[in-house]
C-alpha cells in the first residue's frame, strides 16, 4: 500500500468516527439526556474524597463562609447553593447523607442482580451511573432512599446542634405567640420538632431541580417525596412521666428519629411492589408553583391497581434485566458475580447468574472471625482458616 | 345561687385559661451528643462542641481510640434560627433521659444485665453582661454512675440497631443559669464488669425535659390570684366558727384544716425562683401536694363518719377516726420518704436514680406497694362508712314523718347536706379522673373548627389548671356554704348573733335559702344527735 492510500484510509477513518462521534449525542438526544438532572447534587458524596482534590472541603470551615468550593459549585443548582450558603452546616449534614445513602443502597440490594453500583472515580457524572437516566424501579428507589437520606442526616445534625438555622417556629393557636421571635417562642413554649425543619430542608434542597412538567420530573418528585414520608412515619413516640413522685400525673412525649437502616428496609420493602404509573399524565400536568407542585395524582399503569399511596414508590420504563452488560445504562451485567446455590430468590444461582450456569471452586482462606467489639474501640479478631465453596456466575 | 355562678364562671375561667393562653406544660427536646476527642484522658477538662475553644470531633469510633479519648458531649440549648438560645429561670427544671444507639453484632452482642458505667459531669456557664459571650464553663454536679443497659432487638442481623430502654440521668430542681454542658465518659477499669458486653455503642442521645415558661407565667398567676381569695375566706369562715361562743365542732376543723393546706399549696413562693437558686423547689412542691391530697382524704373521712347520725352525744375528736386516718398517714408517709429517697437525694446529687440499684428498687417498691395499700384499705374504711351512712339515711327516712317538725328540720338538713356534698365531690373526682384518662389517650392539641378558623385547645395546660382550679373551688365552696350560721334560729342558742357585722348579713343573705338552711344546719350536726 502506498502512503497515500493508508493516509486517506486514517482520514476515512477518522471522519467516521467524527461521524459517529457526532451521532452519539443525537441518538442520546432521543433518550432524553439529563433526566436525571435533579440528582447531581449526589456527587455531594464524593467531594470529600482524596482523589476529588479536596479534603478539607467538608471538615474544616472552608463552607463557613458564602464561598462554596468550585467542586461543590459544580454539583450544586442556584437554589441549592444559596440554601447551603444560608444554613451553615448543612453541607456536611448533606454530604453526610449522600455517603450513607450509599452504603444503604448497597446494602439493601447486596443480593440481587442489580446491586447498586457506584462509580469508583467520579468525575462529575451521576455517581450511580446512567441507570439514573432510566425511569425504572431502580431509579425510583435511589431517589427515595437519597431524599430520605438527607432528611435523616439534617434532622440529626439539628439534634446536635451542628446546623444553628433549624427553625423554632412553635406557632400557638393564639394570635399573640404568632407575632414573636424564636428566642420569644422558645422562652415562652417550645420549638418545633426538627423534622419539621428536615423535612421542609429536604423539599426544597432535593426538589429543587425537578419539573413537574415532565412525566420524570412528576416520579422524581413523587418518590423523594416518599423516601421523606417513611423518615416521618418511622419517628417514634417515646414518653416521660414526671409528675408529683415521678408519677403520671405529668408525661412529656418527644418523637424519636429512626435508624437509617430502618428507613433502608421500610424504603426496600416497597421496591418489589412499586407501582408502574401511565406515562400520559405528563402532558396534563402543569407547574402551577409552590402550592399545587405536590397535588399530582398518579394513574396506575393497570387500571385494576389502586393509585399509588404517597409511600409508594412509581416508576414508568421497564428495568433492564442486568444480565448482560449494557453500556446504555451503565449495567456491568452478573459476570463473575458470587450467588447462594441453595436459595431460590433473587441471589440463587438460577436466577442471578440468568441460566448461564455458574463455576464452583474451593479454596482455603484465612479469614478474620468471632470479631469482638471492645470499649472502646477495639476490634478483637481471630484468623480462622477455612475451606469455602465459591459459586461464581460464568 | 349567684355564689355558684361565680363558681362556675371561676371553672371555666380555669379551663380556658389553660386551654388558649398557655403553652403545653412541658416540652422535651432531643439532642445527639457530638463526640468529642479529648487527647489527655482527663476527666476534669470540659469539652464542648460549640463556641469558642471547641473539641475536636469524631466522626466515627475507629479501632485508634481508647475509652478515655471519647467523650460524649451536649450543650444544652440547642441554637435554633441562628440564635443561641439560652434557658431562662421561668423553665424551671430540667430532666434529662439517656439514650444509646447501639448496633448488633453476632460476636459481641448486648450481654443480659450489661451494666453502664457513666462518668458523668454537668457545667454550667451564663451570659456576660449584654449578652457579650458567655462565661467559661464552671462545674455544677459530677457522678460516676451505674446503669442497666436493656436492649431488644426483633432482627438479629448484623449491624441492625438495638432498642434500648430509656435511662434516666439527672433531674435539676432550679434551671438557674442560662447553658448547661454535659460529658459522658464511659470508662473501662480493668477487673470490672462495667462497659463491658455492651454491644457496639454508636451515639447517645439525651432528653432533655423542661417546663415551658408560659405555661409556669399562667400557673403564677392562676396561684396568685387564688391565695388572697382563699386567705380572705379562711378568715372569714374562722370568724363565723367563733362566732359561735364554743369550741369549734370536729368537721368544722377539718374544714379549716382542708382551707389551710389548700392555702399552703396557693401560696406563690415560686416567684423567689426567678431570683434565688432553689433546687429544692421540686421536693417542697410534691411535699405541699402531699399535705393537701392528706387533708382532703382526712376530711372526707371525718365528713362522713360525722354523717353516722348514731353517736352518743360525746363530741368527736380526731382520736374516733384514728384507725381510719392511720392509712391516709400511713400512705403519705410512705409517699413522703420515697420522694425523699428520690427527689431529696437530687438535692446532694442530681444524678442519683433510687431505681438503679437492687436495694433502691426493693426499697422504692416497697414504699410505693405500702403507699397502694394503705391508698386500698382507705377507701375500703369510705365506701364502708359511706354504706352505714345510706343505710342510717334510709331507716331515719322511715321515721321522719313520726317526728317532731324541728326535729325532723334537723335531719332533712343532715342527709340534704351530706348528699349535696357527695354528690360534688363525686362530680369533682370523677371530672379529675376523666381529664385524666382522656389527657393519656388523646393528642395534646385539641381541635375545634368552625368556618376558617381553628380553636385549638392545649389540652394537658386546660387539664393542669383546670383541676387545680376545680379543688381550690371546692374548698372555698365548703368555706363558704359549710360555715356555721347564726340565722334562723333562736337568738338564745346564737348569743353573738347581733354583734355580726352587717357585711357578713348580706354575704350570706345571698345565698339561696335551701344551702342557707344546710349551712345553718352544720352547727348542729353534732348537737341533739339522738334520736
Amino acid at each position: 500500500m502506498t502512503p497515500i492510500v493508508s493516509v486517506l484510509i486514517v482520514f476515512i477513518g477518522f471522519t467516521c468516527l467524527l461521524l459517529v462521534g457526532a451521532m452519539v449525542p443525537q441518538s442520546s438526544a432521543r433518550v432524553p439526556t439529563g433526566r436525571g438532572r435533579g440528582s447531581k447534587w449526589w456527587g455531594i458524596a464524593k467531594v470529600g474524597e482524596p482523589t476529588n482534590l479536596i479534603q478539607n472541603t467538608i471538615r474544616g470551615g472552608g463552607i463557613g463562609g458564602s464561598y462554596l468550593e468550585p467542586v461543590v459549585q459544580a454539583v450544586l443548582r442556584k437554589k441549592q447553593q444559596r440554601l447551603v450558603r444560608e444554613n451553615r452546616g448543612v453541607l456536611e449534614a448533606i454530604a453526610k447523607g449522600a455517603n450513607e445513602a450509599i452504603v444503604e443502597c448497597k446494602h439493601q440490594f447486596r443480593n440481587r442482580r442489580w446491586n447498586c453500583p457506584t462509580k469508583a472515580f467520579w468525575r462529575g457524572k451521576n455517581i450511580f451511573g446512567k441507570i439514573v437516566d432510566k425511569g425504572c424501579r431502580e431509579t425510583a428507589f435511589l431517589y427515595a432512599i437519597t431524599s430520605a437520606a438527607v432528611t435523616h442526616a439534617v434532622v440529626r445534625a439539628c439534634s446536635e446542634g451542628a446546623i444553628e438555622s433549624c427553625t423554632c417556629d412553635y406557632r400557638l393557636h393564639n394570635k399573640y405567640s404568632r407575632s414573636m421571635s424564636s428566642d420569644q417562642n422558645w422562652k415562652w413554649g417550645s420549638c418545633s420538632d426538627n423534622i419539621e425543619f428536615g423535612y421542609k430542608f429536604s423539599r426544597d434542597f432535593v426538589d429543587a431541580g425537578e419539573k413537574i412538567r415532565d412525566m420524570r420530573g412528576t416520579m422524581n418528585l413523587h418518590n423523594n417525596e416518599a423516601g421523606r414520608m417513611h423518615v416521618q412515619s418511622l419517628m417514634r413516640r417515646q414518653c416521660k412521666c414526671h409528675g408529683m413522685s415521678g408519677s403520671c400525673t405529668m408525661k412529656t412525649c418527644w418523637m424519636r428519629l429512626p435508624n437509617l437502616r430502618e428507613v433502608g428496609n421500610s424504603i426496600k420493602d416497597r421496591f418489589d411492589g412499586a407501582s408502574r404509573v401511565l406515562i400520559s399524565n405528563a402532558g396534563s400536568l402543569r407547574d402551577f408553583g409552590r402550592r399545587t407542585r405536590y397535588k399530582f395524582q398518579l394513574k396506575p399503569y393497570n387500571p385494576d391497581h389502586k393509585p399509588p399511596s404517597k409511600k409508594d414508590l412509581v416508576f414508568f420504563e421497564d428495568s433492564p434485566n442486568f444480565c448482560d452488560k449494557d453500556a446504555r445504562y451503565g449495567v456491568s451485567g452478573t459476570v463473575g458475580r458470587a450467588c447462594n446455590v441453595s436459595s431460590m430468590g433473587v441471589d440463587g444461582c438460577d436466577l442471578m447468574c440468568c441460566g448461564r450456569g455458574y463455576t464452583v471452586s474451593v479454596k482455603t482462606v484465612v479469614e478474620r472471625c468471632k470479631c469482638t467489639f471492645k470499649w472502646c474501640c477495639q476490634v478483637e479478631c481471630k484468623n480462622c482458616t477455612v475451606t469455602r465453596t465459591y459459586y461464581t456466575c460464568k | 345561687m349567684v355564689l355558684t355562678g361565680m363558681f362556675m364562671l371561676g371553672q371555666l375561667t380555669c379551663f380556658l385559661i389553660g386551654g388558649l393562653i398557655a403553652p403545653k406544660p412541658s416540652t422535651a427536646q432531643y439532642n445527639l451528643c457530638t463526640k468529642c476527642y479529648d487527647s489527655t484522658g482527663n476527666r476534669t477538662r470540659w469539652l464542648y462542641p460549640r463556641g469558642k475553644g471547641a473539641c475536636k470531633q469524631l466522626e466515627s469510633l475507629d479501632s485508634a481510640l481508647q475509652a478515655e479519648n471519647v467523650v460524649f458531649t451536649f450543650q444544652v440549648p440547642l441554637p435554633r434560627d441562628n440564635v443561641t438560645l439560652d434557658y431562662t429561670r421561668w423553665q424551671q427544671n430540667l430532666i434529662g433521659i439517656l439514650q444509646m444507639d447501639i448496633l448488633y453484632s453476632k460476636d459481641s452482642p448486648v450481654e443480659e444485665g450489661a451494666k453502664l458505667l457513666l462518668d458523668a459531669r454537668l457545667a454550667y456557664a451564663n451570659w456576660k453582661p449584654g449578652r457579650k459571650g458567655q462565661t467559661n464553663w464552671e462545674w455544677y454536679a459530677e457522678s460516676i454512675e451505674e446503669r442497666v443497659l436493656e436492649c431488644t432487638i426483633s432482627e438479629k442481623k448484623e449491624g441492625h440497631p438495638y432498642v434500648c430502654e430509656l435511662i434516666p440521668l439527672f433531674e435539676l430542681g432550679s434551671l438557674h443559669h442560662d447553658f448547661y454542658l454535659l460529658n459522658i465518659r464511659l470508662p473501662v477499669f480493668k477487673n470490672k464488669p462495667h462497659n463491658k458486653g455492651i454491644g457496639i455503642p454508636q451515639d447517645m442521645y439525651l432528653v432533655t425535659i423542661y417546663q415551658n415558661g408560659g405555661f409556669t407565667k399562667v400557673w403564677f398567676s392562676i396561684k396568685t390570684v387564688f391565695t388572697p381569695i382563699v386567705l380572705a375566706a379562711l378568715v372569714w369562715f374562722w370568724k363565723r366558727v367563733e362566732a359561735q361562743g364554743r369550741p369549734p365542732v370536729l368537721l368544722e376543723k377539718m374544714i379549716l384544716a382542708l382551707g389551710v393546706a389548700l392555702q399552703f399549696l396557693n401560696i406563690p413562693v415560686e416567684w423567689f425562683t426567678l431570683y434565688f437558686d432553689m433546687p429544692y423547689m421540686l421536693l417542697i412542691s410534691d411535699v405541699r401536694q402531699g399535705i393537701f391530697y392528706a387533708a382532703l382524704l382526712s376530711f372526707w373521712l371525718v365528713f362522713t363518719g360525722e354523717h353516722l347520725m348514731e353517736s352518743s352525744g360525746e363530741r368527736s375528736t380526731l382520736r374516733t377516726y384514728w384507725k381510719h386516718l392511720s392509712a391516709v398517714v400511713t400512705g403519705c408517709l410512705a409517699l413522703f420518704l420515697f420522694d425523699l429517697c428520690e427527689r431529696g437525694a437530687h438535692l446532694a446529687n442530681c444524678f442519683y436514680s433510687l431505681w438503679a440499684t437492687p436495694v433502691g428498687t426493693r426499697l422504692a417498691l416497697a414504699l410505693i406497694i405500702a403507699a397502694g395499700v394503705s391508698a386500698s384499705l382507705y377507701f375500703m374504711f369510705l365506701c364502708w362508712t359511706m354504706w352505714k351512712v345510706f343505710r342510717n339515711i334510709s331507716a331515719k327516712r322511715t321515721t321522719l314523718p313520726a317526728m317532731s317538725a324541728v326535729r325532723r328540720l334537723h335531719y332533712q338538713g343532715i342527709i340534704y347536706r351530706f348528699k349535696f356534698l357527695m354528690l360534688t365531690t363525686l362530680v369533682c373526682a370523677a371530672m379529675t379522673v376523666i381529664g385524666f384518662i382522656l389527657g393519656q389517650v388523646t393528642e395534646d392539641k385539641w381541635k375545634w373548627e368552625s368556618g376558617n378558623t381553628a380553636l385549638e385547645i392545649e389540652y394537658t395546660s386546660a387539664f393542669y389548671t383546670g383541676v387545680y382550679g376545680m379543688w381550690n373551688i371546692y374548698t372555698l365552696a365548703l368555706l363558704c356554704l359549710y360555715a356555721p350560721s347564726h340565722k334562723l334560729y333562736p337568738p338564745e342558742r346564737d348569743p353573738y348573733a347581733s354583734t355580726n357585722s352587717g357585711a357578713e348579713e348580706i354575704e350570706f343573705s345571698r345565698l339561696d335559702t335551701d344551702t342557707t338552711e344546710i349551712s345553718a344546719l352544720a352547727s348542729f350536726a353534732k348537737k341533739a344527735a339522738t334520736d
